[in-house]
């Protein structure tokens, strides 16, 4: 019998009833949803949605460096975002990185949306899912370094 | 004292005051350790407020927080991945919330990222210009890394999140295997993003403050 059996502790600790409190809140995600998709498609539609994001704002983020007319462009589509542009200089503001992080979130949802219901009666195969997921994880992580930053810094000073 | 002491007869029970075992140090010393480690680790963003610059006390140490927040709760919700991976259903009500909150943290720390980046990028003593122009390494193979990968971060743990809420306790049938594995393979790559995030992070910040 170990310890932690002992029969002088009648009850959990505070500590210990917070945490499992914390573990089941909110109470009805904790429980998961009752009436389940038969099909793979949902969970294809929103791990692949997700991945394809990342890797088109980096395919976005190379086309920015390389065209500056571009970069405004996207930086007038990130100008909802709080702080994008600002005139004080001490302050700074957020720049075109506003857009990229704005065509991120148009291309997740909107893609999430558009293969949720082309996929919603169809069986997506394990291994499209996690292709599509891995290669575009690893497509968008290598993204971030330009091969030629050496010779061709890509983001204007 | 345990339970089989209490049912025995008096005369049987073991002495109260039985010494302190080898054991019972070796467990003591371990999570005092490991106590110690944590708590440092999470004190790590009160180091901006000993920053000469005002800025770095106030956005970065809010900023520090938010991030090194987030990443404690997605390197928990990653590494449980690794038991659902392997069929423990019982983790199944936990991993919904704690993806659900990790991605909340997630937000919160790509917010707080967004205001500190405007300062960052700040015309009069902003770091960025200084790193390009004294260290552009630094900006080209940490700051680029730093700004993306960490958004990766919230689309990974909202469709994580949604997927098992959504499959129920049904994602662990065996026809559903596949979508188990993608889920935490996703929640692997989130813990990632976010660790590779906060490393970078700090050695951004550790070449130039706000």
């Amino acid at each position: 019998m170990t310890k932690s059996k002992s029969a002088y502790v009648a009850q959990n600790p505070w500590y210990v009833k917070l945490g499992n409190y914390l573990k089941q809140f909110p109470q009805g995600l904790a429980q998961g949803s009752r009436s389940n998709p038969s099909s793979s498609g949902f969970a294809g539609a929103a791990l692949i949605s997700a991945a394809f994001a990342c890797f088109f704002m980096m395919v976005n983020q190379h086309f920015a460096a390389a065209f500056k007319p571009y970069e405004e462009l996207i930086w007038e589509l990130g100008s909802w975002i709080p702080g994008s542009r600002n005139a004080d200089k001490l302050y700074g503001e957020i720049g075109s990185y506003s857009g990229k992080e704005t065509i991120l979130l148009i291309t997740w949802l909107f893609g999430w949306l558009f293969l949720s219901l082309l996929w919603r009666n169809r069986e997506i195969k394990g291994g499209t899912i996690f292709f599509c997921l891995f290669f575009f994880l690893v497509a968008s992580t290598v993204m971030n370094w330009h091969p030629l930053f050496p010779y061709m810094p890509l983001m204007p000073k | 004292m345990n339970r089989n002491t209490l049912l025995l007869p008096n005369e049987e029970r073991i002495i109260p005051n039985k010494p302190i075992k080898q054991k019972d140090l070796a467990t003591v010393s371990i999570y005092g350790l490991s106590l110690i480690s944590a708590g440092l680790f999470l004190l790590l963003p009160l180091v901006n407020l000993l920053s000469p610059s005002p800025w770095q006390r106030y956005m970065g140490a809010i900023h520090g927080c938010a991030a090194l927040f987030a990443v404690v709760v997605i390197a928990y919700a990653g590494h449980l991945a690794f038991p659902l991976l392997r069929g423990k259903a019982e983790i199944l009500p936990q991993m919904r919330t704690l993806t659900f909150w990790s991605s909340c943290l997630s937000f919160l720390a790509i917010a707080s990222g967004n205001w500190v980046y405007m300062r960052y990028r700040a015309p009069v003593n902003g770091a960025r210009a200084w790193i390009t122009e004294n260290t552009p390494l630094v900006h080209y193979l940490f700051m680029e890394y730093h700004e993306f990968t960490v958004l990766f971060t919230l689309p990974l743990g909202i469709g994580c999140t949604w997927i098992l809420w959504k499959y129920g306790d049904g994602i662990m049938d065996k026809k559903n295997r596949s979508i188990l594995t993608a889920t935490c393979f996703a929640l692997m790559a989130m813990m990632f993003f976010a660790i590779g995030g906060l490393v970078t992070g700090l050695n951004v910040a550790r070449i130039h403050s706000l």
